[in-house]
């Protein structure tokens, strides 16, 4: 069967290439069929001008990720007949978020500068340490951010970074906590405070992109839940996201519910409280002024204030643990 | 057909500063035979910073919620997108893990609480779409909207992880149009629409949120929105509440009314704006009402 395709095609070293555009293909398409299949097809027989890359065709190398009809894929891994029904057109663009230097082909160099901020490899303390045993569960906590094959599939969909380029973004965090939940690393507190700093793991905005459109399951989201989780337990909180936490982990245990008007106080501060005055006096004029809640606890609070005192219990239980091994 | 009965969970932002949704939602509810039950001990789902805190207190606090729906018999209906998103990873992981639901359940115990596992976690938006369903929604439409130009704004929690909700597509979702269209509105399609709000940073990183915010609404309205309806109070409170702040740091004009999902389909089944509690949007939606 016959499927047509459009590529957007840009290169800024031709007159006509310039400005970006979108070229027709046409490829016959066999069942299985995948996009890069049709893509060196179509520069094996049709166009040799058209630029992508590509490496393993079998979802190891993470070479040729591109947006299909919207959305970040690996070429390799995403079938031309079956994409091509669901939305009655095939439309290859380059990832987001990054760079164009010709057709698909993206600049990668920020990428890399990301990861290379993160340290990406172990630290072991610096005397020689006596063998650290793995245990299985100590590698699961770390098994799916292990999986990253760094294709920039999650960078490229992350809502975060299309705004704050700064970021340091999903992939370069998932990295960060392979390395900060390996039991054998032993600078994972300086990393966690310098994950904490500007656009660090705060600057997420749990878009959850990053866990729709990783094509190898490593939810960096949940990699950057449990770095928040450890730079919390490490106490490092001079930040408005760490107070941001606190005050929510507060607010539920009080009243069992969120109480906006003390989550905004904790979390800015005195004096950047003030400044929210005006905001909050037109919020007012609209009655949505969010007020203390004083006395409205949920019914039962009790339950909830006894699940924490568990969950303390066996975090304190776990950390006494781990000392004494 | 059976009943639609549900236990409801309006989320804390609509029991306080989105008050407008929750007494909407028993207004539109109430006028289509869907029943709604209290949740009277039902604690906050933690919107994600719970997560950020502790996994296991997460789930554990969930399960509370769950708990409390199961004793109902009733699944959850809830008119948050976070709440929605936040509960339902945490069923979807009890799920799928007996021993996170085992461990769990010990947790419960020293509160005297079970958690069998069963809750189902649904979107009102959900339930008008399906278990209502359009057919029978537009047949009880008094005041069709006369193809006002909509810009649904799913935001990211109705839609993401498409595993755990199990319900739209998250790629080319289909639900909150098909609610527009029962109820008479012409829908304004624009790339943002199943994209972030900026809402979980806006008291960490503002100025990211305001852009965020505003960058939306300018699609929209680009896209020659008349007005923007959301599943989300969060999304509202963004879109709404900042939009102001949003017209500032990108010097545009915007003006864009931004409706609950409720108000929306409340006007259409002919409920009167000043029931439903227009007059706290902090854009005003006269041009849209008149």
């Amino acid at each position: 069967m016959k499927i047509d395709l459009k590529i957007r095609r840009f290169n800024p070293s031709t007159k006509t290439g310039r400005e970006p555009y979108y070229q027709a293909y046409s490829v016959e398409a066999s069942e299985g069929m995948t996009v890069l299949e049709a893509l060196l097809e179509i520069a094996g027989k049709q166009d040799p001008t058209l630029s992508f890359r590509r490496s393993c065709r079998s979802s190891i190398c993470g070479s040729c990720a591109v947006k299909i009809n919207g959305f970040t894929k690996l070429a390799c891994n995403t079938q031309i007949i079956p994409a091509h029904q669901k939305d009655k057109e095939l439309v290859l663009e380059p990832v987001a978020n990054h760079t164009v230097l010709k057709d698909l082909i993206v600049d990668f160099d920020p990428f890399w500068k990301k990861m290379d901020k993160v340290k990406p490899y172990l630290m072991p303390a610096e005397k020689r340490a006596k063998e650290v045993a793995v245990t299985q569960e100590d590698a699961a906590a770390i098994d799916d951010a292990q999986k990253c094959i760094m294709c920039g599939s999650c960078n490229s969909e992350c809502n975060a970074l299309e705004i704050e380029k700064r970021y340091l973004g999903p992939a370069a965090l998932a990295k960060a906590w392979r390395l900060v939940g390996d039991v054998r690393e032993a600078g994972g507190r300086n990393r966690l405070g310098r994950l904490s700093d500007d656009h660090g793991i705060w600057d997420c905005v749990r878009c959850v992109h990053c866990v729709e459109y990783c094509p190898k399951g490593v939810a960096p989201l949940t990699a950057i839940e449990r770095l928040r989780a450890r730079a919390l337990e490490e106490d490092i909180r001079d930040n408005h996201g760490a107070k941001h936490v606190d005050a929510m982990v507060d607010s539920v245990k009080k009243v069992g519910r969120l109480d906006e008007a003390a989550m905004t106080f904790k979390t800015l501060g005195f004096l950047r409280s003030l400044g929210m005055i005006p905001f909050g006096l037109k919020m007012e004029m609209h009655g949505k002024m969010p007020h203390p809640h004083l006395f409205s606890q949920i019914k039962e609070i009790k339950e909830v204030r006894t699940i924490y005192k568990e969950i303390e219990r066996q975090k304190n239980k776990k950390a006494k643990d781990r000392t004494k091994d | 057909m059976k009943a639609l009965k549900y236990a409801y969970y309006p989320g804390c932002a609509s029991q306080e500063i989105t008050k407008e949704s929750n007494s909407t939602t028993r207004l539109v509810t109430a006028k289509l035979g869907i029943e709604l039950h209290d949740m009277p001990k039902a604690n906050c789902c933690g919107a994600g910073l719970l997560t950020d805190y502790d996994y296991d207190l997460y789930i554990a606090l969930n399960a509370r919620i769950f708990a409390e729906a199961e004793q109902m018999g009733m699944d959850i209906l809830t008119i948050c997108s976070t709440c929605l998103m936040v509960m339902s990873r945490a069923a979807f992981d009890l799920r799928n893990s007996p021993v996170l639901l085992e461990k769990t359940n010990k947790v419960l115990a020293k509160a005297g609480l079970h958690y069998s596992g069963s809750t189902k976690v649904k979107h009102l938006l959900w339930v008008l779409a399906k278990d209502l369903g359009v057919v029978k929604l537009s047949g009880m439409v008094e005041a069709p909207l006369g193809g006002l130009k909509v810009a649904p704004f799913y935001g990211c929690h109705s839609l993401r992880p498409s595993d755990a909700l199990g319900f739209d597509d998250p790629e080319r979702p289909w639900s909150l149009e098909a609610v527009l269209k029962a109820i008479g509105a012409e829908v304004v399609d624009y790339t943002g629409k199943t994209k972030c709000c900026g809402f979980q940073v806006d008291l960490v990183t503002e100025e990211t949120a305001i852009e965020m915010t505003g960058t939306r609404l300018l699609d929209a309205k680009g896209q020659g929105a008349e007005c923007i309806v959301t599943p989300c109070p969060f999304c509202h409170i963004n879109l709404d509440n900042y939009q102001a702040s949003a017209e500032k740091q990108l010097e545009a004009d915007i003006k864009l009314p931004v409706f609950h999902l409720a108000q929306m389909v409340g006007l259409a089944l002919g409920l009167r704006a000043t029931h439903m509690g227009m007059s706290r949007h902090m854009v005003s939606a006269e041009k849209i009402l008149r």
